[in-house]
């Protein structure tokens, strides 16, 4: 290893004047040691998040059939079935989640970026908007829990959703903010040097030229609720079945799906389940695909 | 770089006459300006005559953009910024609270530095002011259009893209956009920050041009680093640093015979 054979310099001849060519083949050595870790932290990563997806492809392939999208989820014991129902019940849940992240998020980001900007009552709003950004998602699903499950007496689709919700807000509200300060100024003043009024100047000048930015923001809200499984635990739940269209009751959804029949002694259980595993990495990847998409696409403009 | 040669007699004749007894448009008295404790502009009074080019000249932080961003009061959109004293157009204090600075801004158009198309259509940009405050039909909407990019010298460019986005035209031609945008609204004034600062040469002639096109029509305050270009579009030109007005006269007369020896500096490139 080259750190082994790296001389440490005394730090009062590292001083001195006179041994400035010794001082300088320390630093070329020093800096070969951090060539060489930093090649080998990058390679470590790639090797686990490699093997990772690896298997997960592997073992994901075995279980794709197209009764995967046509069959609901089986129950204990029996043979074959799929993740329809599954995969339509996040389809919705997430639907939900990002329905009303969407308004509150941007409006609120606008309101840091336009409004608020420097005051009091915005620099505590990022601050809060920041600790939600970072605050475990079990949390989330049990303040859920005690707000909606509780009181309307049944897990439920709605439930799921607001709890996505809460996830997908804090995102969207520091990627509204951040777009919207790449805003130059001067465009704001051009807006305003016309006669404009600031809603105008918001709506049609300066969301428009964020928009990409919003745009993507929302997505990658999207991709990022659309695998979370812990704020469902306590507010969707799961069911082996179709749900009703009051969304009221277990909803079957991909993730807690997964993290059920995982642990399930079955092996088309636990096959279904790697299948719905691939199937949301690769919604991810598309999602995130399409942002970077977006962006690209702005940039060319 | 060797000091900038004083401007050429040759310069300074024919259309740069001043009339100095065209009415007055803006009238500044006494105007102080503070970015939060710092001053500034102090005791500023100044006169700007109709339909003449008043150029603000003087070095980097002399107070001459602060200046001009006091006409439309653009300098409202940051709180801690704040002017005292009187600037009278039409026979109101512009500085009074009760002034509705939508319609002040309506009536004083501004272009900046750097070209701020929107965001959108050619067309649209153009129609944006107008969008605000008139209810115009679509047909007098594409005369207005039209007319604003004719006299903005951006028409026969322009007339056959004006579904494409105003961010796909050059520096210069957007630049041209910005004041279409303005000059559509038929304002009173147009203030102009530093407009061919961020041009290459031959924009920036065709800009010139311009300007002194839109003379016959409106009154124009603009604000420059090159004095060159002060001698070449400007009929009136004021003088300032450190935040006060050194001198103020007809272009020919602060150019050719100063009489504060800091403008004489100025202008021979001694320093700024």
């Amino acid at each position: 290893m080259a750190s082994a054979t790296h001389p440490t310099v005394p730090p009062q001849r590292a001083a001195a004047p006179t041994t400035g060519s010794r001082v300088r083949s320390g630093r070329r050595i020093a800096d070969k040691v951090l060539i060489v870790a930093s090649t080998i932290a990058t390679g470590i990563g790639i090797v686990v998040l490699g093997s990772i997806l690896l298997m997960l492809i592997v073992e994901g392939v075995k279980g794709f059939s197209p009764l995967l999208f046509t069959e609901p989820t089986p129950g204990p014991g029996s043979e074959g079935g799929g993740i329809a129902n599954a995969i339509l019940g996040s389809l919705v849940l997430t639907l939900i989640g990002i329905v009303i992240a969407t308004p509150i998020g941007v409006l609120a980001g606008t309101y840091l970026a336009e409004y608020g900007r420097n005051s009091k009552l915005a620099d505590i709003i990022r601050f809060l908007n920041d600790i939600l950004l970072s605050a475990p998602s079990i949390l989330i699903g049990l303040f859920v829990y005690t707000l909606m499950v509780k009181p309307m007496g049944s897990y439920s689709g709605w439930a799921g959703g607001v709890a996505l919700a809460i996830i997908a807000t804090p995102v969207i509200v520091r990627t509204t903010e951040d777009m919207l300060r790449l805003v130059p100024s001067t465009l704001r003043e051009a807006g305003a040097a016309l006669g404009a009024p600031p809603s105008i100047v918001i709506k049609a000048i300066t969301w428009r030229a964020a928009s990409a930015g919003i745009v993507t923001g929302i997505i990658l809200a999207l991709a990022r609720i659309a695998g979370e499984t812990a704020p469902l635990l306590f507010t969707a739940l799961n069911n082996n079945s179709w749900f009703s269209a009051n969304l009221m009751g277990g909803i079957p959804n991909l993730p807690v799906m997964i993290y059920q029949f995982a642990l399930s002694p079955y092996p088309n259980w636990q096959q279904l389940a790697w299948a719905g595993a691939l199937l949301i990495t690769v919604t991810i990847l598309a999602l995130s695909i399409v942002a970077r998409f977006v962006i690209k696409s702005d940039r060319a403009r | 770089m060797s000091a900038e040669p004083a401007i050429q007699a040759a310069q300074l004749t024919g259309r740069h006459k001043a009339d100095e007894n065209a009415p007055i448009r803006i009238a500044v008295k006494d105007l102080n300006f503070y970015y939060g404790n710092f001053h500034g502009l102090k005791s500023v009074n100044l006169n700007f005559h109709d339909r003449q080019v008043t150029a603000l000249i003087g070095p980097s932080g002399c107070g001459k953009s602060t200046l001009l961003r006091t006409f439309n009061r653009i300098y409202s959109l940051y709180p801690e910024q704040r002017a005292e004293g009187e600037i009278m157009l039409d026979g109101r204090n512009i500085l009074d609270p009760k002034i509705d600075l939508n319609e002040l801004r309506s009536k004083i158009g501004m272009v900046f530095q750097k070209p701020t198309p929107f965001p959108m259509s050619i067309y649209d940009n153009v129609a944006f002011g107008l969008r605000l405050y008139e209810r115009l039909s679509k047909a007098d909407l594409d005369i207005r259009v039209e007319e604003s990019l004719r006299k903005a010298a951006l028409w026969d460019e322009a007339k056959d893209k004006l579904k494409q986005s105003g961010m796909g035209l050059s520096g210069g031609q957007q630049q041209r956009l910005c004041i279409a945008r303005t000059v559509a609204q038929r304002p009173e004034v147009i203030l102009f920050d530093e407009p061919t600062s961020a041009l290459d040469p031959i924009s920036t002639g065709r800009i010139e041009e311009l300007i002194e096109q839109l003379r016959s029509e409106f009154t124009i305050v603009i604000v420059t680093h090159n004095m060159q270009q002060a001698a070449r579009i400007s009929q009136f030109t004021a003088f300032m640093y450190l935040g006060e007005l050194v001198e103020f006269g007809p272009t020919t007369r602060i150019f050719m015979n100063p009489e504060k020896r800091q403008t004489q500096d100025y202008i021979t490139g001694r320093f700024g």
